[in-house]
């Protein structure tokens, strides 16, 4: 019976467990709390960082209490296991991780790789195209088409635009505006058609958002791409930003070779 | 390129005839026969009015935005599940597709002029374990030992700093110290990214956090804090947590620290009163003392602005409040506080801002000042990084209610009394500001000056003078800004005792958005205060479309009729106006009563996004579900203050 090597077995982990028990210092330091200068240093830093003065002595102490109180309570939390499988803590991890993952390449891009993406994203840094037209305004549902078209013939001929139209917040006329701007403030449609309207003539009706207008675009500027010194900040903060994500993904896809992943679950 | 042109031209003239040929048929259908054409007779007489004038000094375009926005970096959302970063809520408000926190391709129909992201303080990022984690650094021998190294005279830091640096390079840095790193910046991060996106005359990128006080069992009294400055006033301050206290006086003693030791400007915005069960408007102090001078003052000085709409239903007024007021009903959240705890009736009455108004006033008799002098402001309170209000757009509030088939009937919340579902979710919170351009400084003072409104959405032009010399004629849609300015206050401003026989006028004019539904009515609300203290509301109807078929019959108006069709979701304009421009002359007009007027403009009904869903997912949803509203923008008050 005293040759069973698993009671020796059992009795040898026995003896190691004692053992630990009488040397380790782990369950001393799990019930001692010591505050360091350096903390309260750390603590009162904090608070002047917060509130740009000193904390009085009074709240220096009032530091140290939450402190202790926040360590007590949250290591009796740990021995209950309260950190295990909470969404909080691994959600926090992950943040952490990630931040830490895009900032470990800090190496400023060069000309070269501003250009290269300059060339290859141009679109995202194109200064909008712009025009400047007047406009003459008439509400659809009080104005007769026949009257529209006859101000259009006026206008054609030369009468002074200012005569003519209905009242209303729009502008009557616009300079060098964003196409995208004129959308927004006359609706998409109506900006799209100024955006192609010829060019110091008189025409309409065209409709917005709001009612009908005569228009008569005066200029018009297509987009343009500036060079890369106009635009470096732009263009500086879009590279970072790409590489930001992606490599944010590099780095989950490496760790994740590293892992076995079975999947015990029906998939939907 | 001269053939590109002239191709382009004829595409024009050939739309434009397209047009002219649809606009004649749609006039012919809509138009009554028979119709008199009186437009070249009114026209005729119309004064030019050319726009811009190049002396103007006044607002010219209103810019949109949102004052509150949540990304992954707040502790609420990111255990929702969002992952999103200021960075790409940024993105998003400036118009770029972004993927949402479902993998889903999200982007606005129009773009943000501005944006407050304001995550909360309160353990922003990782900035909570910045205080907690320091054992932890100290227990890294390395860094225990620059730490030593940096307490033992000049040389010996340089010689620890080296050593930093050195690991840095080498990648050899302790763990621990990128940790604190980040966490140390978590606020430092925000700000950068918001001077790397704030591009002055083009887009706003506002330095902001939430302070998130809930004082002990979940009453909201939130506040979002707005910095006029950038991130040399700002880079460098902690955020206030409400760790040590959920006073607002703590706050507002921090914002004038703040402005006090670095010359900046800060504002605070409270929002949703609704979820804190009758704490945000009470009379006395957080610990129940009563009110003072200086907590009157201070609330006043630092609160210049209320959220009336978002997500978690409107604030502007309950119907239980405003028994007269037809529309003070829908999207309200009046169940409980933020914790689901049971709401009492007797709470509506500190928690609505039109009451709030009323109550201010009032306690100006006692105490000088009247603390709860708020404009207009909206926002989503959206904790996707999606600020997204558009009905037939809408990315929900939580990870959870992006869009899905299903979405409508998740669980937001199992209140005591109530089971809150997402379909309670309104897609609203969009906010105007009369800023004299697009930049932090000018929206940031038109903020401060009230010359804001807010809009449940739709971008609804609004404006709103006072003054004693207007003239009905003044009432003109081409004039109305020139002469507004010129002769009155804007919305948010101040009017000074009337002189005998002096009776104020407003000039109010409204334009729907280009991009969405005409206009039902526009109503001027008034609150005062009566000679025995007492307060009281009224509503006057004084614009609406179909003038000659809509009658007003005791006050009230006939509806503007409905032509929402829920089996497409979607609306006709054959119905209401599309500007809406006129004056009113208070015939209630007391020179001796304290008084406020405030705007609110209504649209004719439209869809509501649980419509949409059901219609783009095919789903049917319960009874209980709404699924048309009328939208509508609030103005910030005029007051009127007697000798």
């Amino acid at each position: 019976m005293l040759r069973d090597p698993l009671l020796h077995f059992l009795l040898i982990g026995l003896a190691l467990f004692l053992l630990y028990g009488l040397v380790s210092p782990g369950e001393a330091d799990s019930r001692r709390i010591v505050i360091t200068q350096s903390q309260v240093d750390d603590m009162v830093r904090q608070y002047q960082s917060t509130w740009t003065h000193s904390p009085t002595p009074a709240e220096i102490r009032g530091l140290i209490d939450t402190y202790i109180h926040d360590e007590i309570v949250y290591r009796e939390g740990l021995s209950m296991g309260l950190d295990k499988d909470d969404a909080v803590i691994k959600r926090r991890i992950r943040q952490k991780y990630e931040l830490i993952a895009e900032e470990e390449d800090h190496s400023a891009p060069t000309d070269a790789d501003l250009d290269a993406f300059l060339k290859a994203h141009p679109e995202e840094f194109l200064r909008p195209a712009t025009v400047s037209f007047d406009q003459v305004y008439f509400d659809a549902t009080t104005t007769s088409p026949e009257a529209v078209g006859t101000v259009r013939v006026a206008l054609q001929k030369g009468a002074n635009p200012a005569t003519f139209g209905q009242p209303s917040m729009l502008p009557r006329h616009v300079t060098d505006g964003e196409i995208d701007l004129v959308g927004r403030e006359f609706g998409d449609n109506f900006g799209k058609r100024v955006a192609i309207a010829p060019v110091d003539v008189w025409v309409g009706p065209l409709m917005s958002g709001i009612g009908v207008h005569l228009v008569r675009v005066s200029s018009r500027a297509p987009p343009v791409l500036p060079p890369l010194d106009q635009i470096r900040a732009a263009v500086e903060r879009e590279w970072e930003s790409d590489r930001r994500s992606r490599s944010s993904l590099d780095d989950y896809r490496r760790a994740r070779t590293g892992y076995e992943i079975i999947i015990r679950a029906k998939m939907p | 390129m001269d053939r590109k042109i002239r191709l382009a031209g004829s595409l024009a003239a050939a739309a434009a005839l397209i047009e002219g040929a649809l606009y004649l048929a749609q006039a012919r259908i809509v138009r009554p026969a028979g119709t008199p054409t009186g437009l070249m007779a009114a026209s005729l007489a119309q004064e030019g009015g050319y726009l811009p004038d190049p002396n103007r000094k006044y607002p010219e375009r209103v810019l949109w935005g949102d004052e509150h926005v949540h990304t992954g970096w707040s502790v609420d959302a990111g255990l929702a599940g969002a992952t999103l970063t200021p960075e790409d809520a940024v993105r998003f408000a400036r118009g770029e597709m972004v993927k949402s926190n479902t993998g889903q391709d999200a982007r606005l129909q129009r773009p943000l002029d501005w944006i407050a992201v304001t995550d909360h303080s309160d353990a922003m990022g990782t900035v909570g374990e910045l205080t907690g984690g320091n054992p932890e650094m100290m227990a890294d021998p390395t860094v225990k030992r620059w730490h030593d190294m940096m307490g033992q005279g000049v040389a010996q830091a340089t010689a620890a700093t080296l050593e930093l640096v050195r690991a840095q390079a080498t990648r050899r840095m302790p763990k621990v110290l990128m940790d604190e790193k980040w966490v140390a910046s978590a606020w430092q991060k925000t700000v950068d990214i918001m001077e790397k996106y704030n591009e002055p005359g083009k887009f706003t990128a506002f330095i902001s956090y939430e302070w998130t006080s809930n004082a002990f069992t979940g009453e909201n009294l939130h506040r979002n804090v707005i910095f006029r400055g950038n991130a040399d006033t700002t880079r460098s301050l902690t955020p206030l947590t409400t760790w040590a206290t959920g006073d607002p006086a703590a706050l507002w003693a921090w914002l004038a620290n703040y402005e006090k030791t670095t010359g900046g400007k800060v504002l605070a915005i409270p929002h949703n009163g609704n979820l804190s069960n009758g704490r945000m408007f009470e009379e006395r102090q957080y610990d129940g003392k009563p009110l003072t001078k200086e907590w009157v003052e201070a609330r006043a000085r630092w609160e210049p602005l209320y959220e009336l709409y978002q997500f978690k239903g409107l604030g502007e007024a309950h119907p239980a409040l405003s028994p007269t007021d037809e529309f003070a009903g829908g999207e309200l959240w009046d169940t409980g506080n933020l914790a689901g705890i049971t709401k009492q009736q007797g709470m509506l009455k500190t928690e609505y801002w039109r009451e709030a108004l009323k109550s201010g006033m009032r306690l100006q008799r006692k105490l000088g000042t009247n603390p709860f002098k708020y404009g207009a402001a909206a926002g989503t309170d959206t904790h996707t990084g999606l600020s997204a209000s558009e009905e037939n757009n809408f990315w929900g509030k939580l990870r959870s209610s992006e869009p899905s088939p299903d979405r409508w009937e998740h669980l937001f919340q199992k209140e005591q009394s109530y089971v809150r579902k997402d379909w309670t979710l309104a897609a609203a919170g969009q906010m105007g500001v009369w800023a004299t351009a697009n930049t932090r400084e000018a929206i940031w003072d038109a903020m401060k000056r009230r010359e804001t409104y807010a809009t449940t959405g739709p971008r609804i032009t609004l404006r709103f003078f006072g003054g004693y010399n207007f003239g009905a004629a003044d009432a003109n849609a081409d004039r109305i800004v020139s002469t507004g300015y010129a002769k009155g206050v804007p919305m948010g401003g101040d009017l000074k005792a009337a002189r005998t026989g002096q009776v104020p006028t407003f000039l109010i004019a409204a334009m729907k958005d280009p991009m969405g539904a005409n206009l039902d009515r526009v109503q001027i609300i008034k609150g005062w205060v009566d000679n025995a203290g007492k307060t009281h509301e009224a509503i006057f109807n004084i614009l609406w479309s179909d003038p000659a078929t809509r009658k007003l019959v005791g006050g009230k108006l006939p509806a503007v009729g409905d032509t929402v069709d829920l089996a497409t979701a979607t609306y006709k304009n054959s119905i209401g106006a599309t500007e809406l421009v006129g004056s009113f002359k208070d015939p209630t007009f007391d020179p001796g009563q304290r008084a406020f007027y405030y705007v609110r403009v209504l649209e004719i009904p439209t869809p509501r996004w649980t419509a949409y869903d059901a219609v783009k997912y095919r789903v049917k949803m319960g009874p209980e579900v709404p699924m048309k509203h009328q939208e509508r923008a609030a103005s910030s008050p005029i007051w009127y203050n007697p000798a």
